[in-house]
């Protein structure tokens, strides 16, 4: 059984989990509070209510308002330090209360839904270190860049406090080129990669947290979980949908399949992606360029192994497809990554 | 800002009001067929520029002399410019030439209180400009400025420093970078919260940049580092200035629990700006391992 996943209308977001930090770092900037609100469906009374609630949309609102308003390229990392030592978040203090990375990063991922719920991830193993993939699990607008930084501003923050030091960690970018983040964020930056990547040396990942404390550690985990009962755990249509048909590989799910494993019936499917604007074919696409990248980064497979592993009828489809997402062709690609 | 002009905003609908009056009182409709699209057109377009500039005005200046005559300069030639319009549609009697006379004479006077204006303008600009000495040299962009410390920003620094690097290379004079970063600024935003990290920096631009000669300029080249610019200096003028500054800043510190600063100075050699600002992120870091403010000479 999926996990139930949330509406594009449904209020899954804490106000006091960033919103008022947001806002009060876009006030002291000079912007002004109702035009930040227009558009939005929140009000200025509720900012305070400690169980307030804002959608998802509006957040994205709220971003594009801060954005128009301000030319300050920092806002996104300033807003993931305020949320890392925000005292109303007990997600964010409990991590530092984790004994190691391991553990902060699964107390995270787990309890994604209260503070991410934009983002899943996949893990893969490279030589030296770890690389954590970052997919978008909603529609995001054109708001990816800021909040890929602002969770990155996270992570490296929290590293940073407990582990001294972030020297090793490299990151890995869709977007091309921008001078902001190597100077925010510290880390080796590179641009136009594949896919959004964050990539943690071997080491960090079970050296002991300078703050660890086992007991803090659950006590703010048990609150964390009563407040699941606020903002229940729940996923995002769109990446609920990739991990269906990641699984079902190499067969391909129909929309009507997908739609009757969700308990939806195909028309409302149809019309809540849309909501996040995207599509299911699109969706599908994206599932099997990333299982094929994956693939190729792995070992040595031939055209046509790929091809039966992703359900393509024959190896042209195949490579037609790989050229269109990439570029090059299957071969030249896997050179990249295997040059023997 | 439209606020303070509320009886302006006034004065110029109960003037055109007043025009509309006159006219329909002295004149006869026209008929549709002799309407003259092209001469509407025409008319119509420069009546609707100047009513923008009069919207500009109010909207973006402050009450003051200067404001007083664009404002009136504007009005006489939305007025002039209105009455214009109006008699594409009004016919007045060949023997009444008050109409006439109003509509061609505000026009000219109009302009010449304008202009009168602009000059003022210019002259306030001037001295709004000897107010921005050491935020601002050579360029102006509203948008590269940072909105919490109303310091320029990181690409205003680039564009600034490779300008004066090609002007002192070839006049074969000394610059000097000083660069100033806030020791721990991420662990005093962690103990006092990122409110009171605002508040000290844009304390901190305020002291910085009034601090600085007339001919330097200060920008803010990352969260907790500032580069300053000093042209035409000695690195031993920039010792001295580096020193001071952090005299000053002591000053600062001392009043409240606020996180040091390093302060670390540079000669530019290099010939473009970026790596300059490599060399000087350089600099600061060896001036922080030593944990002294210290002369870095060039490498």
């Amino acid at each position: 059984m999926s996990p139930r996943h949330f509406g594009y209308q449904d209020k899954i977001l804490l106000l006091q989990h960033g919103c008022t930090d947001l806002l009060a770092l876009a006030q002291r900037r000079g912007a002004e509070l109702h035009k930040l609100l227009s558009g939005t469906g929140i009000f200025e009374q509720d900012l305070h209510k400690p169980l307030g609630r804002l959608h998802f949309s509006d957040w994205l609102t709220l971003l594009k308002n801060c954005q128009q308003q301000l030319n300050s390229p920092e806002l996104a990392y300033l807003l993931g330090n305020a949320l890392l030592n925000s005292r109303y978040i007990s997600l964010c203090q409990s991590l530092h209360y984790a004994q190691n990375l391991s553990q902060a990063l699964s107390q995270l991922y787990y309890f994604r839904h209260q503070l991410f719920p934009c983002f899943y991830v996949r893990l893969y193993r490279q030589q030296h270190c770890i690389a954590i993939e970052f997919k978008p699990a909603l529609g995001l607008a054109n708001q990816h860049g800021f909040m890929f930084s602002l969770l990155c501003s996270l992570i490296l923050g929290l590293i940073k406090q407990q582990l001294g030091s972030v020297s090793g960690i490299s990151l890995q970018l869709q977007h091309a080129e921008s001078a902001q983040q190597q100077q925010f964020l510290g880390v080796a930056v590179s641009f136009n990669q594949a896919a959004d990547c964050l990539c943690i040396p071997l080491s960090f990942w079970r050296q002991p947290f300078v703050d660890a404390n086992a007991v803090q550690f659950s006590a703010k985990t048990r609150s964390c979980r009563q407040l699941n009962r606020v903002l229940c755990k729940q996923r995002a249509l769109p990446e609920i949908l990739c991990r269906l048909q990641r699984r079902a590989l190499p067969q391909l799910l129909s929309q009507d399949q997908v739609a009757a494993m969700l308990g939806l019936s195909s028309s409302s499917l149809k019309r809540q992606l849309s909501q996040h604007r995207t599509h299911f074919a699109a969706l599908l696409d994206g599932v099997r360029r990333d299982a094929a990248r994956q693939l190729l980064q792995q070992g040595h497979y031939s055209n046509r192994q790929l091809a039966s592993r992703l359900g393509y009828s024959d190896e042209h489809n195949f490579r037609r497809a790989f050229k269109r997402w990439t570029g090059v062709i299957p071969s030249s690609f896997k050179g990249l990554f295997n040059p023997h | 800002m439209w606020r303070q002009h509320r009886y302006k905003i006034l004065l110029s609908l109960i003037l055109l009001v007043c025009g509309l009056l006159l006219a329909i009182n002295t004149g006869a409709a026209k008929h549709s067929s002799e309407f003259d699209a092209l001469d509407i057109l025409g008319e119509g377009t420069t009546l609707l520029v100047a009513c923008g500039w009069l919207g500009l005005i109010i909207s973006s200046r402050p009450a003051g002399r200067v404001t007083e005559w664009l404002y009136y300069g504007s009005l006489l030639l939305v007025f002039s410019y209105f009455l214009d319009l109006l008699d594409e549609f009004i016919r007045y009697q060949e023997q009444v030439r008050l109409m006439s006379w109003l509509e061609s004479l505000p026009a000219p006077v109009g302009m010449l209180v304008l202009t009168y204006g602009l000059v003022g303008w210019h002259r306030e600009q001037r001295a709004i400009n000897r107010q921005l000495r050491g935020r601002e040299l050579f360029l102006r962009d509203h948008q590269l400025i940072d909105p919490l410390t109303q310091l320029y920003g990181a690409d205003y620094l680039h564009a600034v420093l490779q300008r004066e690097i090609e002007l002192h290379l070839s006049q074969h004079r000394t610059l000097c970078l000083l660069v100033l970063d806030i020791d721990d600024f991420a662990g005093f935003n962690r103990r006092h919260g990122i409110a009171a990290g605002d508040t000290y920096l844009s304390r901190l631009s305020e002291l910085l940049s009034s601090q600085l000669r007339h001919s330097d300029v200060i920008c803010r080249y990352a969260g907790d580092r500032f580069v300053a610019v000093l042209p035409n200096t000695t690195p031993g003028q920039a010792q001295i200035m580096a020193q001071h500054l952090r005299q000053q800043i002591t000053q600062l510190v001392s009043a409240e629990e606020a996180p040091q600063l390093t302060v670390a100075g540079m000669t530019v050699q290099q010939r473009s700006a970026q790596t300059a600002l490599q060399q000087a992120d350089i600099a600061i870091k060896q001036a922080k391992a030593g944990n002294v403010l210290k002369w870095q000479p060039e490498l």
